[in-house]
């Protein structure tokens, strides 16, 4: 029996026991009080962390396909100076999916300009975020094992390179419970343009119990697949429908278990879900402001800016870990600009770039920027060397990624590539380490938030990370 | 699991030195060899009693070993359990479907001494046994008919093993053929169906193919290491998977141990062995030729076009995939090829371009004396040869191993409570003798599974009921582990989804044959990296097969299966979860298929019954709980009739702790 499992188990045998303790007690008065015990039996009920925790909720603004460093968050001046030039041996070897040994450098169109206080150097393709720099750390040394899309989609996620493991998400949700009963406890908001390499499996509990699944959002106003009462039903009659099945429930014999206590339990949050959730889910009630802040209402900003504002309204109301995902679908309506990184990326970037800035500077406005944790990026970064003449090609051997919020020291680079952007050069960080910061902000430790997993003690972090001190 | 580094420039250069080299044979301390898994079984001596009652329930070796066990803590077992609750848990363990009234009523009102076992064997040899008991084998094998990764390309003909293991279970096929089959069918008659199909066992694992510049040796590492691994989870219950990037941390199992056993299956390659005769061959080609030619030119136009027209030719391209004719029918298997055959190394920290000392196939050096030599790198049919080791009647685990699946599928919980793990850091048998007693009697029965199902099921201790009234038990054993009385379990999503359509008098009972896709909300069929693929069986009364016939698709598992804790089909699953939480009950209550079937039910019963409310409420209870409704469910449900619809009352049944729980 999986530990956690037992551990419930256990705690409810035991208070089954501590009931059967008072031999005076009526059967029907004990069944009641089982019942008032059955909402500490939510699996999902908000747990302690195991230290002090910084953030309570994760946002996970992930770029998919891959966007590239070299024209959003490192510039690399050389690079312009070497456009169309081999790639000088000294900078060492590179493995790509798609360009071959003599592709040729390519030098960005963008320009570049420090902004904020800390004056850290943001493309034009981030009008936006640029006013928000000195809330990020800019960690410029990221690092993956893959070069392709899904096994890299699986390590960003799951920090695996193979489908079958359990997600960051669901590994939160296995630590912290959450702190809503009526909403999700980890949601994933697709772009409605399409899936990506990966599929499902990446964001997925894998081998963790069905109770720690995302929840995946669908594109317009009700977005929990069974959240709709069918066709032609009333929330009133369901109404009686749910007391018909607690009633009959009630009135079998072994009504007292205390794991069909868990189902009552179960039933109670669904409904609550279903009567409470679609308010929240109704962008409606948020100001006129507000929404033209998020671009909500215009092109190209509408769908990814709903879907941001979503986000912040779920993470207020307890949601512990959103995904909002930026592109799905066919590569180029992803990040991933093989064909061409100027038409692809300024349009990948019109879409998220309002979006992304209003989330942060909503958040802070709340407050709820310190306890909630931002991340933006994508599975890798983009090839120094073109693919054709004017796209770039996959790249997992240096790219950046921004964390926020959540006790995130801002305004901070962390890391450097090399000067063509090839290779992390500089305090050079994988995932694993991305993986071991994000737990401990929330209070989590690699090592404690296991399961146990064909004689193994799974964790989110394969091998040792490292949580990147500079920023926390 | 560790994947791969990739090692590159001198680290790599350096390693090429130790490739030279041959691994050594390595030794074993006693103390590794003492672990109690590796140990020869023992005889025990089956427990006996002095008190009359006790001599009485002690019925058969089974019973005798539970009761002393339980004597040695204090503990008592509980009563038997009653005839309806017999035949629903019977029902339910070995065909995963519910008994209908009748049979409850025959079996009820049938006073012969032996109408149990007479039930026993009338299940054991139903067709549908096989149905319920090749998904747990399923489960162990992570069947799938996708590649899963990017493309999840579907496996058109994986449906065959799938049927193959269906039927070995209803045959009873001795356990060590099973094993010998899937292991080496191609290479035992490399003529015969039953055999290859089989051996496509050594294909189920996800597969990761990608586009571009190809890594073919690291593709090919990633192919051997499924092969390896499945060998450790689902025949020896060893984590020999651990040890792919160092010696094992706590098992004896050294590296080199690993890739020993990857080196037998060093010249095996993917087969599709086409089943069609070269005339129908001739026919696909020109069918799909043209279609083919016009793919070809679509894919030419799509390159350099804009995102706009990309998509537009995007779509084109699944237009056309669906012009193809439907593949030809072939044999998804493997093969011998010498001419490819990889050569092994230790790979330094697993990864694949890492060499390390050459090795050739062995089995697990800890199960031989030290210093066993290898095999000959031509010896042949080298799969054959694993598998031989596996199911010689002395190897200490694989027998162990299976009776412990049996009875974890029978009780819930194995003797040894971590199936895939009997090694250190698994748990410790609850009942060493006892398993080492079902283990020798599975090798004398010459490995009959029914046979042992049969011994498993004719004894009290599975007849009791599942009660926990006993407060010493509950304190000495809240867990159960020593089985003081029956665990009560919840149906798996198959057994829900199959139950719900059968009470509904809906179940297609159809067995085997191509896997059917049923509707599924357009949302989710978009979410897909090709949604063509969700390509819905168009015949619908296929749609209401039994579960184990629909798709195992890796990339879009049904919602409906995926709360109740259906396995993700990626990596072995030893165990289900049994979790409870809301989106069940929002998938039960506002769900497409329990609103489809309860009106189904709702509209059977009016047939039946017509508005006789009563009638309609005792004929719901029997057909969805097996039994009838006690006095206050009845006064409840008729008072809910008089305001509220028929068909809310039935979905209300499909939601009961009676339905979804067997006792």
């Amino acid at each position: 029996m999986p530990e956690h499992v037992r551990i419930t188990r256990n705690r409810r045998e035991f208070l089954f026991d501590a009931f059967c303790g008072f031999g005076g007690i009526a059967l029907a008065s004990m069944m009641q009080q089982e019942q008032l015990r059955a909402a500490s039996m939510n699996p999902l009920a908000p747990k302690p962390p195991d230290h002090p925790a910084k953030a309570k909720a994760v946002i996970f603004l992930f770029m998919a396909g891959g966007p590239s460093h070299l024209d959003t968050f490192d510039p690399k001046p050389l690079l312009n100076k070497l456009n169309g030039q081999k790639r000088p041996a000294s900078f060492g070897e590179a493995k790509y999916q798609f360009v071959s040994t003599n592709a040729r450098l390519l030098g960005t169109k963008r320009t570049f300009k420090k902004y904020g206080q800390s004056g850290i150097e943001v493309s034009d393709l981030f009008p936006h975020m640029a006013q928000c720099v000195d809330d990020l750390a800019v960690i410029r040394s990221c690092h993956g094992d893959m070069v392709v899309h899904s096994a890299a989609q699986y390590q960003l996620f799951t920090g695996r390179i193979i489908p079958g493991f359990p997600s960051m998400g669901s590994w939160v949700i296995y630590g912290l419970g959450s702190e809503s009963e009526s909403l999700p406890a980890y949601v994933v908001m697709p772009d409605p343009k399409g899936a990506l390499e990966a599929g499902q499996p990446m964001y997925t509990n894998g081998f963790l119990p069905a109770v720690y699944q995302p929840t995946m959002f669908r594109p317009g106003r009700r977005p929990v697949l069974n959240l709709d009462l069918p066709a032609g039903i009333n929330l009133d009659e369901r109404r009686k429908t749910l007391n018909l099945i607690r009633d009959l429930d009630q009135a079998n014999l072994d009504a007292g278990n205390s794991e069909f206590a868990a189902r009552v339990n179960a039933y109670d949050l669904a409904f609550k879900m279903q009567t409470e959730a679609p308010a929240i889910f109704d962008l409606s009630n948020e100001p006129e402001k507000t929404r033209e802040m998020y671009g909500i209402g215009k092109e190209p900003t509408d769908d990814y800016g709903r879907r941001c504002l979503l986000a912040r309204r779920l993470v207020e109301k307890g949601v512990r870990f959103v995904a909002v995902v930026s592109g799905g679908g066919p590569g180029n309506l992803q990040w991933d600009a093989h064909e061409d990184i100027e038409e692809n990326h300024l349009r990948m970037a019109a879409q998220t770039d309002q979006p992304v800035a209003a989330l942060l500077k909503d958040l802070k406005h709340r407050g709820l920027l310190d306890s909630t944790l931002v991340i933006w990026g994508g599975e890798f970064g983009r090839s120094p060397e073109s693919q054709g003449a004017k796209g770039r090609d996959h790249h997992n051997l240096g790219f950046s990624m921004w964390l926020a919020g959540g006790g995130i020291k801002g305004g901070q680079i962390v890391g450097a590539t090399d000067d063509i952007g090839l290779r992390a050069v500089v305090n050079p960080y994988h995932f694993r380490d991305v993986h071991t910061t994000v737990l401990n902000q929330l209070g989590l430790e690699q090592n404690a938030l296991s399961y146990m997993h064909q004689g193994r003690r799974e964790r989110l972090t394969e091998v040792q990370g490292e949580i990147i001190k500079q920023i926390v | 699991m560790r994947f791969p580094l990739v090692l590159s420039g001198l680290a790599a250069a350096s390693i090429l030195l130790a490739a030279e080299a041959v691994a050594p044979l390595g030794t074993y301390r006693p103390m590794e060899r003492r672990h109690w898994a590796f140990q020869k079984r023992a005889h025990p001596a089956i427990p006996t009693f002095s008190d009359p009652a006790d001599q009485a329930w002690a019925k058969n070796p089974i019973d005798a070993f539970i009761l002393a066990r339980l004597q040695k803590e204090g503990l008592h077992p509980a009563a038997q359990a009653d005839r309806r609750t017999l035949i629903r848990r019977l029902y339910f363990d070995l065909t995963g479907l519910p008994p209908s009234p009748q049979e409850v009523d025959a079996f009820v009102a049938d006073r012969s001494k032996d109408a149990y076992p007479k039930l026993v064997d009338r299940l054991l040899a139903s067709p549908h046994y096989g149905e319920k008991w090749g998904q747990h084998w399923l489960d162990v094998v992570r069947f799938a008919e996708s590649d899963g990764f990017e493309y999840d390309t579907h496996r058109p003909d994986a449906w065959r093993y799938r049927d193959y293991v269906i039927r070995a279970l209803n045959n009873d096929k001795p356990y060590d053929r099973f094993v010998e089959e899937q292991l080496a069918g191609d290479e035992i008659s490399p003529k015969e169906d039953e055999t290859i199909i089989a051996a496509g066992f050594n294909r189920l694992a996800p597969l990761r193919k990608n586009a571009g510049n190809q890594e073919v040796a690291s593709s090919r590492n990633e192919v051997l290491t499924e092969m390896t691994n499945i060998v450790g989870q689902a025949f020896l219950g060893v984590t020999l998977h651990c040890a792919r990037c160092h010696d094992h941390k706590f098992d004896p199992i050294r590296q080199s141990d690993y890739y020993r056993i990857e080196a037998y299956f060093s010249a095996t390659e993917p087969l599709d062995l086409s089943k069609a005769t070269p005339a129908e061959q001739t026919a696909w080609k020109a069918k799909a030729e043209p279609v083919q030619e016009q793919m070809k030119q679509v894919k030419m136009r799509m390159k350099g076009s804009s995102p706009d027209q990309r998509a537009v030719l995007e779509k084109k391209l699944e237009d056309l995939q669906e012009e193809l004719p439907p593949p030809l029918p072939a044999i998804f298997t493997v093969s011998d090829d010498e001419a490819k055959r990889t050569d092994v190394h230790v790979l330094i920290r697993g990864a694949y371009n890492a060499k390390g000392g050459h090795v050739g196939m062995r089995p697990l050096g800890v199960l031989l004396p030290d210093g066993a030599p290898e095999m000959p790198q031509d010896t042949p049919k080298p799969r054959l040869q694993l598998a031989e080791w596996i199911v010689s009647p002395n190897n200490p685990l694989t027998a162990r191993v299976m009776v412990n699946r049996i009875w974890q599928y029978h009780f819930g919980r194995g003797i040894v409570g971590t199936p895939n793990d009997f090694g250190r850091m698994g748990e410790r048998p609850t009942n060493p003798e006892l398993l080492d007693y079902l283990a020798d009697e599975f090798v004398q029965s010459g490995f009959s599974i029914k046979h042992m199902q049969r011994l498993i099921l004719l004894s009290n201790t599975f007849q009791q009921s599942s009660g926990a009234s006993d407060a010493a038990g509950k304190e000495k054993d809240p867990d159960n582990k020593l089985l003081w009385h029956f665990n009560r379990r919840r149906l798996e999503a198959e057994e829900i989804r199959d139950a719900i359509l059968a009470s509904a008098g809906n179940l297609n009972l159809k067995a085997g044959g191509p896997s059917v896709i049923v509707p599924i909300d357009h949302e989710l069929v978009q979410a897909l990296y090709k949604p063509s693929q969700w390509a819905v069986t168009p015949d619908e009364s296929e749609h209401h097969r039994r579960s184990v016939y629909l798709i195992a698709k890796r990339n879009l598992r049904l919602p409906f299966m995926e709360v109740f804790d259906a396995p993700d089909t990626q990596v072995s699953c030893p165990r289900r979860e049994s979790s409870t939480h809301p989106p069940q009950a929002l998938e039960l209550l506002n769900g497409r298929f329990s609103n489809q079937e309860a009106d189904v039910l709702a509209a059977r019963l009016l047939y039946e019954y017509g508005k006789d409310r009563a009638k309609q409420v005792d004929r719901a209870y029997r057909l969805v709980t097996g039994r009838a409704p006690n006095p206050q469910e009845k006064r409840l449900a008729l008072e809910f009739l008089k305001t509220q619809p028929l068909r809310e009352f039935t979905l209300a049944m499909f939601n009961l702790n009676a339905f979804l729980y067997v006792n």
